[in-house]
């Protein structure tokens, strides 16, 4: 099917996309690859579609001091480029490996997929384990959402209306720090059945599963478990998969328990 | 006139044989090909159709007002301008374009907007006011059968039954009592769909005479040309249907389509052209697709691992229409005898119609789903008795030029050729067993059919004509009602006509699907293509060159029957220094008997069973697969990989193999595709969302199929008996390498793993699920638990050949007794 009639506008500067996004059924548009076949498919109707593929303030992937400042219009595939990403972020490096095909890599953005939050995405699961931060900003002005903060439900997150996603940043990866990513998906590309991006550092866990419920999830349960199978035992308490399509909800439990024993070991290897 | 013209044996090909670029290659690569939805015609309207929410409602009232009312809409159509039914088969005329008084499916076309634009057909389409009063459902072939009431038709064996029906060749159970063994499983192969990658698309008009013009994606014009004059009440001869060549068909485009009726009605209505595009998801709705089938297989086999009876049942889920339906039910029987030697045969099948979107042929039609259970079921069997299963199966394939039980006569078969290869290319006697924990190898087999004996609508003409034209500028031009669907019908017409004349295919025009100035061909379903309208083609291509070699032959000072057609040029064949051009010949034949035309037609066989249904199942000829599937099963997670698949296709004669590989490798994928992840599954609303049956997934982002990335590699060989029936030996390769995947890689699974997966597709919910199984101690099998009791009618009893039969059925109790 085609859209339904819209009204399309590409401001250059952060503070007009903001002024046009403050009116109701406005949505903005960045990479278009999860609003425009939901446009297509008739599943949404904004009266206003704001382009802001032009705001330079969103571009841009720089390593500030201690933090990875990723612009919120960064492409999937620039990520996957990034010198920065790769040495400081190795988390992100690895997810982004598992994001859709090279054609939607090059057009989707990293701030797209954080403020859609769907739940089987890559991202908001990785913001969670390295305990990222969301710089937003709105007609009011900006402020700073914690990732722990930010996802609340299905396709459902902090920002009000009107707010945009101008970046997110993610601590640079200490010595001491381990990561590990893990997903599986019927296909190379599809969304993930069920994902895990892990953290690790002095004792500390972070396990934060994705596809397995309404939104990416930590497991803090599992997290503070002695050993591998106190943590697996452990995985029941935190998630309480809904089933998809294809796969039960003790499936998918059978298999992020699974992904917790891959990504369990890799945590205490040195790097 | 129809004595065949005899073709010369050639000894030596210049193009048959030789990897070409298809003819139609390059339009296709570069983008220029013109498919339905490319087609643009001045002061062209779009339509729209709007689609039944309900499974199963009456239609109560309709009211169009405020729609035609609406800025830019030309027409609303509703049932009432349809009063004639339709349906691809003389027996199950059970449709109308737009829904009279019932819909059957969530889908089912009600009404029809055609307006300026598609934006303002769709929106216009939500001012249309239907009143429906909701009917119970039936959601599956089981529940069809414990609810006779309410009938979704009106028409059909009993209660919500479509088709029912029995045969039994020689007495089974007697067979089946003294044989050492017998095996009985039940399989399930879940329905799925064609997935083209053009989504159906038609445009109609009025052409200058007056006549209707419908350009649309068919894989059956003539059918298509036949159903439109019906329902329109138009003659015949004031139609004319291009088919345009196909994004991908797979039998998706087989059926007449309600779209088609519509903007054809509408064209004619407004005297302006009319177009309509289905969405993606109306594609999923119109379907058409692979049944679900239910199977219970009871074999007996003897010590050594022969068969020696099989009792088949089938329950098919039918969907809302008739469609192809009452083949499709014939097909999940008749051609399992085909591959191995089995003295008694008992079939019954039963198709039941459901309020979902109707199944019909899918690549394979109808035979995927026993051969599945048959090739498992032999799996299973030459592990009880410890038998290698290439060898049991080879030990059995059936002869060349023998009859089954059932009376389908067998001409050339390449089987057995076939095991060997793959056995051989995939190192099977020293890999099997021993590939390490997790990994296996499974092989199948599998046989399909060159084409129908039998025409949809009964009749004695031929079932393809060709026409061929030759210029004096050395053009040739070959026309054929047959269509390009992408299969590369186009090129095996060319590259026929060119090696019968002895010309370079480049010098050959194909016009084909256009039923207003092609010759008769009844289309791209069954395989039938390459034999049917290759023989035609022949014909024709053998009358001309008679003509031309008989005015050349003066010059070359030679007879006619000495003249040789080879590289563009005409030779005396004692003699290659006299010669001329091809464009001399051509001269020399259109000065003596003026303008060079030849026409040839092609009709199958007689086929030899006399029985009442003998009709389905024979063909000229059998092609022939086997297959190897390499798996490693994740034993964590379920995940089933496939790194390998070797293939072995009996194809009589590649006539360009790089086609013929194509074909192989797209039929390997699909294959594949439906073994892993397809399905055409339906769950329903919850109540307060109307209780609706709604496809699960019906978008490709939902609807899980292979993409390149998934595919291993394939090794395939070409196993070339040329057969006697066949243009230049060719058979078909555009089903049958599809058949034998499924089950192989349901093979392979168990040698990697030890668990049986009897079901379709084989997901890794349903391996982890036999792991477990397999881990408690149970039975490590996943599959159906029961078949129900099906009400299937007293067999048609015939005797096989072998024990006096004569191809008759036996009437009575006597004459059952008597054998």
């Amino acid at each position: 099917m085609k859209a339904p009639s819209f009204a399309y506008a590409k401001p250059r500067a952060l503070e007009e996309a903001l002024a046009l996004l403050s009116r109701a059924e406005a949505k903005a548009l960045a990479g278009g690859q999860s609003l425009i076949p939901s446009l297509n498919m008739r599943l949404s109707a904004p009266e206003l579609l704001v382009d802001i593929t032009g705001l330079e303030a969103l571009k841009g992937i720089r390593l500030e001091q201690d933090v990875v400042r990723i612009g919120a219009l960064a492409t999937h595939a620039e990520i996957e480029r990034s010198e920065a990403v790769a040495k400081h972020v190795p988390l992100l490096a690895e997810a982004v490996q598992h994001v859709a095909h090279p054609a939607i890599r090059n057009r989707g953005t990293i701030g797209g997929s954080l403020a859609l939050a769907d739940p089987a995405a890559e991202y908001p699961a990785c913001a969670l384990a390295l305990d990222a931060t969301l710089v937003v900003a709105g007609t009011e002005g900006r402020r700073q959402v914690k990732a722990t903060e930010f996802f609340k439900g299905l396709f459902e997150t902090a920002l009000r209306p009107g707010e945009l996603i101008v970046a997110v940043e993610f601590p640079a990866q200490l010595k001491d720090q381990r990561t590990a990513f893990a997903e599986l998906a019927r296909r190379h590309g599809d969304y993930a059945i069920v994902g895990l991006a892990a953290f690790a550092a002095n004792g500390t866990k972070r396990f934060a599963f994705f596809g397995a419920a309404d939104r990416a999830v930590l497991a803090r349960h599992a997290a503070q478990a002695k050993d591998l199978e106190a943590a697996k035992q452990a995985l029941a308490k935190d998630l309480q998969p809904p089933a998809d399509l294809y796969h039960s909800p003790a499936t998918k439990l059978h298999l992020a328990r699974v992904l917790l024993e891959r990504t369990w070991n890799r945590l205490s290897t040195p790097r | 006139m129809n004595a065949p013209a005899k073709p010369r044996e050639k000894t030596r090909f210049d193009t048959i044989g030789k990897p070409r670029r298809r003819v139609d290659g390059r339009a296709k690569a570069i983008g220029q090909t013109r498919f339905a939805d490319d087609l643009v015609l001045p002061r062209m309207l779009h339509a729209k159709l709007l689609r039944s929410p309900h499974p199963h409602a009456i239609v109560e009232s309709i009211d169009v007002s405020r729609a035609q009312a609406q800025r830019g809409v030309h027409l609303v159509l509703t049932g009432a301008e349809f009063p004639v039914p339709y349906g691809i088969m003389p027996v199950s005329q059970d449709e109308h374009p737009l829904a009279r008084e019932r819909v059957r499916y969530v889908g089912d076309p009600v009404a029809a907007v055609i307006a300026v634009d598609e934006q303002m057909a769709t929106e216009a389409l939500q001012l249309i006011d239907v009143k429906y009063r909701k009917l119970p459902t039936v959601a599956s072939p089981e529940e069809g059968l414990a609810k006779p009431e309410p009938r979704i038709h009106d028409y059909g064996e009993r209660g919500n039954i479509h088709r029912n029906q029995s045969y039994e060749f020689g007495d089974v159970e007697e067979a089946l009592a003294r044989s050492d063994h017998v095996f009985e499983d039940l399989f399930f192969y879940e329905g799925n769909t064609h997935l083209p990658m053009e989504q159906q698309a038609s445009l109609a008009s009025v052409e200058g005479d007056g006549k209707l013009l419908l350009q649309s994606s068919t894989q059956n014009p003539h059918y298509l040309h036949r159903q439109l004059a019906r329902v329109l009440q138009v003659p015949a001869a004031h139609v004319r249907v291009i088919a345009t060549p196909n994004g991908g068909g797979f039998g998706g485009k087989c059926d007449p389509g309600n779209h088609e009726f519509v903007v054809a009605k509408a064209a004619l209505m407004l005297g302006r052209p009319v177009k309509i595009c289905l969405t993606r998801e109306e594609v999923f709705y119109q379907h058409r697709g692979r049944h679900p089938v239910l199977m219970k297989v009871r074999t007996g086999v003897s010590n050594d691992g022969r068969l020696t009876a099989m009792h088949l049942q089938t329950l098919l889920d039918g969907g809302a229409y008739g469609s192809h339906g009452p083949a499709s039910t014939f097909y999940t029987g008749v051609l399992t005898p085909v591959t191995y030697e089995l003295p008694r045969f008992k079939f019954e099948a039963c198709r039941v119609f459901t309020n979902k979107p109707a199944c019909g042929p899918k690549r394979g039609h109808g035979t995927p789903q026993p051969r599945f259970g048959q090739e498992v079921q032999l799996d299973k069997i030459a592990e009880r008795l410890k038998l290698d299963p290439a060898e049991m199966r080879l030990r059995m394939v059936t002869q060349p030029d023998s009859l089954t039980a059932s009376w389908l006569h067998v001409g050339s078969t390449g089987l057995a050729e076939c095991i060997r290869k793959v056995v051989e290319m995939s190192g099977w006697k020293e890999r099997r067993g021993k590939l390490g924990a997790g990994r296996g190898l499974g092989l199948a087999c599998s046989t399909y059919m060159c084409g129908a004996g039998v025409s949809i609508y009964w009749n004695k003409m031929p079932h393809s004509a060709v026409q061929i034209l030759l210029d004096r500028s050395g053009q040739v031009t070959v026309y054929c009602g047959a269509t390009e669907i992408g299969q590369g019908s186009d090129d095996v017409l060319a590259g026929l006509v060119a090696e019968s004349l002895g010309i370079d295919p480049g010098w050959v025009r194909c016009v084909t699907g256009d039923t207003g100035i092609t010759p008769i061909d009844l289309g791209s379903y069954s395989s039938r293509v390459t034999i049917m309208m290759g023989n035609a083609a022949l014909q024709a291509a053998g009358r001309l060159r008679d003509t031309l070699a008989a005015a050349a032959a003066e010059a070359l000072d030679t007879l006619p029957d000495r003249v040789i057609f080879s590289q563009d040029r005409v030779f005396a064949a004692q003699d290659a220094g006299k010669t001329m051009s091809f464009i001399e010949a051509i001269a020399l034949a259109e000065a003596k008997f003026g303008t060079l035309a030849a026409v040839g037609s092609y009709a199958p066989p007689k086929p030899p069973g006399r029985y009442k249904g003998a009709g389905v199942g024979p063909s000229p000829a059998y092609s022939f697969s086997a297959c190897v599937v390499e798996t490693e099963v994740d034993e964590h997670t379920g995940w089933v990989t496939v790194p390998k698949i070797w293939i072995a296709h009996d194809i009589g004669r590649a006539l360009n193999p790089v086609l013929a590989r194509g074909q192989v490798i797209g039929g390997v994928y699909m294959g594949l595709g439906e073994a892993l992840m397809e399905e055409q599954a339906f769950r329903r609303l919850p109540p307060k969302l109307s209780s609706a049956l709604v496809h699960r997934n019906p978008s490709m982002l939902d609807y899980k199929s292979l993409t390149s990335l998934d595919m291993p590699e394939v090794e395939v060989a070409l196993i070339e008996y040329p057969d006697p029936n066949c243009p230049y030996g060719a058979k078909e390769v555009g089903q049958g390498p599809l058949l034998p995947v499924m089950p192989a890689l349901a093979n392979a699974i168990h040698d990697a793993v030890g668990v049986r997966i009897d079901e379709i597709p084989i997901t890794p919910d349903k391996v982890l699920r036999a792991l477990e199984k397999k881990e408690k101690g149970e039975a490590p099998r996943v599959g159906p638990e029961s078949f129900p009791s099906v009400p299937y009618p007293a067999p048609t009893f015939v005797l096989p050949p072998w024990e006096g039969g004569d191809g008759n059925e036996l009437k009575g109790q006597e004459g059952r007794k008597a054998a």
